[in-house]
């Protein structure tokens, strides 16, 4: 069959690190198909896309579309060409409407001036109208749902006449039902006669929705498949070169001793009917890891920020051993020996112009300085080097941070925060975005430190790995724990799924008040009414 | 390593790229406004290093500079924007003044001392203030200080020309302060003074605190993202107020040599353009408290060249202004774009 798309020996080095992002690397794609281009971190398979959509230059090789040898410079070029890419990252404007944002940049004008809204909307919502979203084009983007977000991305690059999308780890924000939903929309193009292309991790997903599979790792193209020839295990084995499946032991009963205990913790904002958290309790204890799972939106981030104490909480209270830490400063909680590992590795767990070195030291730097506070070079680069290595960074100690790959800087963020810990540390979506490889490595480090007698926090809204690790999972839900479960046979991804869809609730109103403290309860109550 | 060396490589070259185009700019300027455009290019050029007058007042006036490019290299080196060194090297040398008037008779190394130390902390607290309501009320320092600034310019006019003006002339100015306080010169019969060696030294000392000590550690992080240093259990607050102190002290310290080096009394409006004329030089040194060394002396330098130009051959003194104004706004808008940019993702 004839190639709608051909990628031919694509090569592309950055110069800043010198990393081969891609090795000659070619490309088929069909007229008509979903064609899932599947790797691990920093398989190339970004680089790749971007080359296609003009955010990138190659250093050598060719694309030709429909028979043609096209040259893409920029994303324009890429668009009139009829080539649109849906970004893991949406790049909407919160105040804009659905149907501003989908014009932008091609606006429809009244004269020569004036922005004609009017058949922006019609213009939009007849694309929404062909395509069956469900999505009204006056609405603001800061009044949707991310889910919703990602369709507006869709519907921007359908006005824009795409014929081929590309749509990088579309499903990494979505809920079950959402990602259901995006499939059936996929699907939809495809009887229209787009074609896409579908960059993902998510293995299931793949088998589920894509024709044919291009498996990157390093940089070059390991094999090329149709989806119905190969299973999941198969797929995982091309991508990392080893079969992969996430069975830990739990933890031993017994040895369960609180170490950090939150009481009826609420924030409260002004302007906000609803709490953003409304009185979460729960005790991480010694010899447990307590998995923290609920769908982007519903309290995971504050929790975090709580956890963390990076944000005040309006009423409760929070206890380390016994002494009530409610409101201390991040510093006092970290000389506490909170080690912690963020969900937001580039902006709040690393400093991306500093130094590996000196990323190493943020939390233990008091160690490295003499009696005058002056640094000793020596035991600082002593410590590098050996965290490097111990941890398999693949980077140097003295470039910046930021240009390591994403999972190395995982991996330098995860060396420094578990050398400190003490008998508490907060893991936040810790393999986010992460291959296989250096997931586990993330997973075997929190077992470790489980082993060690540490009580671990688990935050994560990747069911699996909520449901591989921890011993006690808690599910959230409008800024709400609806379930607290020890794990077992019983606790599955479904149930858990109908808890964070907020189709179940263990905890409802009336039985919250028994149990839990009277007198805050009843300040909420006053609040709400 | 590699990394590292491309990097510095590319900022070599874009600073050379930006130098040539301000002297591409000046060579033409000169050849429009000159009827000798060959004399005056030689005058320019050459003229600060012809004669010992000309080359120890060009090394003379780079010493203010050096403080006030460190001060403000500190403050940036940690985010923060210090707009207020006019009025800080302004209130640094009145106070230095001030304090060294009533004390004629003691020795000469006690009444530095103090002079110098009531300059250092008068420009600390000035600028620290600004630190400060940003960390109370998250008020911008960069508009704090330099409202801040402009406030005080005019109450220090008002002593040198009220409480402090000497009544033995008709100048604007205040009595000078007693002999033994001068600053030693040099470098005959040019103002150069002994002062440039410790200034040399000060920079070290501020590279080596800036990157070798644990506090320079701490206010470095927190320049570069202080949502990081706050997460990693960094007290952000008090590296608003410290950056600002270090600031305000070079500023106050820059003022004081000024009057103890060479005008030995203040005089209304000395310290024009030594406080932003700062921000250019660490704009050029790139924040790096070593190269504001080399920095200030090329600002001096221009500005040197000018006067010889303008003594020598028949152009105007503002031909230097204009030179300045040229290589000012090619380097500024060169970092003040990293710098935003950096800013922006720090945020």
């Amino acid at each position: 069959m004839e190639s709608y798309l051909s990628m031919r020996n694509i090569s592309k080095t950055f110069s800043s690190t010198g990393l081969k992002a891609n090795d000659n690397v070619n490309l088929e794609v069909r007229k008509g198909e979903i064609h899932a281009l599947v790797g691990e971190n920093g398989a190339g398979k970004t680089t790749l896309m971007n080359i296609l959509y003009g955010i990138e230059q190659p250093d050598t090789g060719t694309i030709m579309l429909s028979g043609k040898e096209i040259m893409i410079t920029n994303p324009l070029a890429a668009n009139k060409a009829g080539i649109g890419m849906v970004h893991q990252h949406f790049k909407l404007v919160n105040e804009f409407t659905v149907a501003q944002n989908v014009v932008l940049g091609t606006e429809p004008m009244k004269g020569a001036f004036f922005f004609d809204n009017r058949k922006a909307e019609a213009d939009v919502a007849a694309v929404i109208e062909k395509n069956r979203f469900h999505i009204s084009p006056e609405m603001k983007i800061s009044e949707i749902s991310v889910g919703q977000m990602q369709q507006v991305e869709i519907i921007k690059m359908l006005y824009r006449k795409a014929e081929l999308l590309i749509l990088d780890e579309p499903t990494s924000v979505l809920t079950e039902q959402e990602i259901q939903r995006l499939f059936k929309t996929l699907r939809e193009l495809i009887k229209q006669g787009k074609t896409i292309i579908i960059i993902t991790h998510k293995l299931a997903e793949v088998k589920d929705i894509s024709d044919r599979i291009t498996v990157m790792r390093k940089g070059r193209v390991i094999s090329v498949k149709d989806t119905a020839d190969v299973d999941e295990s198969e797929i995982s084995r091309m991508m990392v070169g080893k079969s992969v499946v996430f069975d830990f032991d739990k933890g031993v009963d017994g040895c369960r001793d609180a170490v950090m205990s939150l009481e009826n913790v609420t924030i409260k904002k002004k302007r906000q009917g609803r709490p953003i958290l409304d009185g979460i309790s729960f005790e991480a204890s010694t010899c447990e890891i307590i998995g923290i799972t609920g769908v982007a939106g519903n309290g995971l981030t504050e929790l975090e920020d709580v956890i963390a104490g990076l944000e005040r909480i309006s009423s409760g209270r929070v206890y380390h051993n016994d002494q009530d830490i409610t409101n201390i400063t991040p510093k006092a909680l970290r000389d506490r020996g909170l080690a912690y590992v963020p969900t937001d590795r580039l902006k709040r767990g690393s400093s991306l112009e500093t130094s590996v070195k000196e990323n190493l030291i943020l939390t233990t730097h008091h160690d490295f300085m003499n009696s005058g506070g002056v640094f000793d070079e020596v035991k600082i680069n002593e410590h590098s080097k050996r965290l490097i290595s111990e941890y398999l960074i693949d980077g140097h100690a003295d470039v910046p941070i930021g240009t390591l790959s994403g999972g190395n800087i995982q991996k330098v963020i995860l060396a420094r925060e578990l050398e400190m810990v003490k008998d508490f540390v907060l893991f936040s979506e810790p393999t986010w975005g992460l291959d296989i490889a250096s997931s586990e490595f993330i997973y075997e480090k929190m077992l470790e430190m489980r082993a060690r007698g540490v009580a671990v926090i688990l935050i994560s809204s990747n069911i699996d790995e909520i449901l591989a690790l921890a011993d006690t999972v808690i599910v959230m839900y409008r800024g709400r724990i609806v379930a607290k479960k020890a794990s077992g046979p019983e606790l599955t991804r479904e149930v858990i799924g109908e808890y964070m869809l907020g189709l179940k609730d263990d905890y409802s109103t009336d039985d919250d008040c028994s149990s839990d403290n009277d007198h805050s309860k009843n300040d909420f109550k006053g609040e709400d009414n | 390593m590699k990394v590292n060396r491309s990097d510095w490589f590319v900022t070599a070259s874009a600073l050379l790229i930006t130098l040539g185009a301000a002297f591409a700019v000046m060579l033409v300027m000169i050849f429009i406004m000159s009827e000798t455009p060959g004399e005056t290019i030689y005058y320019f050029f050459a003229g600060p290093l012809t004669n010992k007058y000309y080359l120890g007042n060009m090394f003379n006036s780079a010493i203010p500079l050096i403080l006030t490019g460190l001060g403000i290299a500190f403050a940036f080196r940690s985010s923060m924007f210090n707009l207020g060194g006019e009025g800080q090297v302004y209130a640094g040398g009145l106070a230095a003044t001030a304090v060294a008037l009533p004390l004629p008779a003691a020795g000469a190394f006690f009444g530095i001392t103090i002079s110098l130390l009531a300059a250092v902390v008068t420009g600390a607290v000035i600028a620290g203030l600004s630190g400060f309501f940003k960390m109370k009320w998250r008020t911008d320092e960069l508009i704090s200080s330099f409202l801040i600034s402009n406030a005080l310019i005019y109450i220090v006019d008002n002593f040198i020309t009220g409480p402090l003006d000497d009544p033995e002339n008709n100048l604007l100015v205040t009595s000078k302060i007693a002999e033994q306080y001068w600053f030693k010169k040099i470098f005959l019969p040019s103002n150069l003074d002994i002062s440039i060696f410790f200034i040399a030294i000060i920079a070290v000392l501020a590279f080596y605190y800036l990157f070798k000590t644990h506090q320079g550690y701490e206010m470095r992080m927190c320049g570069l993202n202080p949502e990081f240093a706050r997460y990693g259990g960094i007290n952000v607050g008090k590296y608003m107020i410290l950056p600002m102190l270090w600031s305000g002290a070079f500023h106050g310290l820059a003022g004081a040599v000024a009057v103890f080096g060479t005008s030995h009394a203040c005089y209304k409006g000395f310290s024009g353009g030594m406080g932003w004329n700062g921000i250019a030089v660490a704009l050029i040194a790139r924040n790096n408290p070593i190269a504001v060394i080399p920095a200030a002396l090329f600002f001096a330098y221009l500005e040197a060249g000018a006067k010889s130009a303008m003594i020598n051959a028949d152009v105007t003194i503002e031909i230097a202004s204009i030179v300045q104004s040229v290589v000012f706004f090619l380097i500024t808008a060169q970092a003040i774009y990293n710098f935003v940019k950096f800013r922006r993702k720090a945020v």
